[in-house]
């Protein structure tokens, strides 16, 4: 059971000549698959994270692009609401200013015309009285 | 009597034998060899090759089939080597541990699940490269080779300091650790793989059917681990030389 020969040199040297035949055809490509593997899943994955971070980014900016414009359309509305009282205000007091001038004008075309018509009255009140003296005293005077 | 004729009959039973000790002998010269040690390592050798051929012949960024098959073998001893040297030490020694590991393994289960016996040599008989000691003290030395040329390259002559490192008086001890590692390496492999392939063989000489599976399973399991523990070992021997902080027995399993 134990006993040695050439079976023991040339087994050593059989198995070396595997090692080299195995490092050739087996661990240095597949080891190199693997490292070449391993730094393009690193590379994808740096870059992944970049594209992540400038997504982030982006959106970052969007949202501050977002509220500001919407504070903007805020102010906006604020401005047109204002202004359109104010507006509205100058209108109304226009409008009040106008009817308070129409009624003052009529009021004074009605004094005009009471005072005119009471002026031909009292011109009338002469005539008519002196008729109606000489109807009441033209016989006893005449 | 009456128990060995009955013996008798069992061995006259044709579905199983028991062969140990007997070699399929080559002859080169005046050198011997053990042909069927040689048959199979040469079977196993062209399964790892092939495979590896297949797995490495048209590379995708998104592994498929053999391809994955492979990586994960890959990553697996990539673990080991890099449990046991460190992140930063472990290429250059990843070949060696990996193909340990993956000869050990693939050796170790052929025996278990390739049906060897039933290819008849002239003497002796097929079985995993690994029950053979010629094959386990070849991988033992070897680990032992590793390790002093990990030590002398990383760090010279310096490499002996480990030997007195925490104090001189250890020394004899520390020389006989350089002999006890491959003596338990190359043992604790090969009577590992080589009971478990007598334990099958006389359970399926005794019982042929159902029950010698529980022993197979546990074969495989038992395969696995040697072949985990040597490249696991090997590399802890490695790291040890390289680190040079003495007595760190890994344990032995």
């Amino acid at each position: 059971m134990f006993d040695f020969d050439a079976t023991l040199p040339l087994m050593a040297i059989q198995f070396l000549l595997l090692m080299v035949l195995l490092n050739a055809l087996f661990f240095k490509p597949l080891m190199k698959a693997l490292d070449d593997r391993d730094s393009y899943i690193r590379s994808n994955q740096a870059d992944a994270q970049e594209r992540l971070a400038n997504a982030e980014r982006l959106a970052k900016q969007y949202e501050d692009e977002l509220a500001a414009s919407r504070r903007e359309a805020q102010a906006i509305v604020a401005n047109a609401q204002n202004e359109a009282q104010q507006i509205a205000a100058q209108r109304l007091a226009a409008a009040q200013q106008e009817a308070q001038a129409q009624r003052e004008q009529a009021q004074r075309e009605l004094d005009q015309q009471k005072a005119e018509a009471m002026q031909s009255l009292e011109q009338q009140v002469e005539t008519l009285s002196r008729q109606i003296l000489d109807k009441v005293l033209g016989s006893s005077v005449g | 009597m009456q128990m060995l004729s009955f013996l008798d009959t069992f061995t006259a039973f044709p579905l199983a034998e028991l062969e140990v000790g007997k070699h399929f002998y080559w002859e080169i010269g005046n050198l011997k060899l053990h042909g069927q040690v040689f048959i199979t390592s040469w079977i196993v050798i062209t399964i790892l090759l092939v495979a590896s051929i297949l797995a490495t012949r048209n590379i995708q960024r998104v592994p498929q089939g053999i391809q994955n098959v492979m990586e994960y073998a890959l990553e697996f001893v990539r673990d080991i080597a890099k449990n046991q040297l460190g992140e930063k030490e472990y290429r250059p020694w990843l070949p060696f541990i990996g193909t340990l590991f993956l000869f050990i393994f693939v050796s170790n289960w052929s025996g278990a699940l390739i049906p060897w016996r039933l290819i008849h040599l002239p003497e002796g008989e097929l079985a995993a490269p690994t029950s053979d000691i010629n094959t386990t003290v070849a991988l033992a030395l070897l680990t032992s080779l590793a390790y002093f040329y990990a030590g002398f390259s990383k760090r010279g002559l310096g490499y002996f300091s480990k030997y007195v490192e925490p104090t001189p008086i250890l020394l004899p001890i520390a020389i006989l650790e350089d002999f006890t590692k491959p003596l338990s390496l190359s043992f604790r492999l090969f009577g590992n793989i080589l009971a478990d392939e007598l334990v099958v063989a006389v359970l399926v000489l005794l019982v042929p059917l159902f029950v010698p599976i529980p022993v197979m399973l546990l074969g495989l399991f038992t395969s696995a681990i040697q072949a985990l523990v040597f490249s696991t070992l090997a590399g802890a021997y490695i790291h040890e030389a390289l680190e040079g902080h003495g007595g760190d027995d890994h344990g032995e399993h």
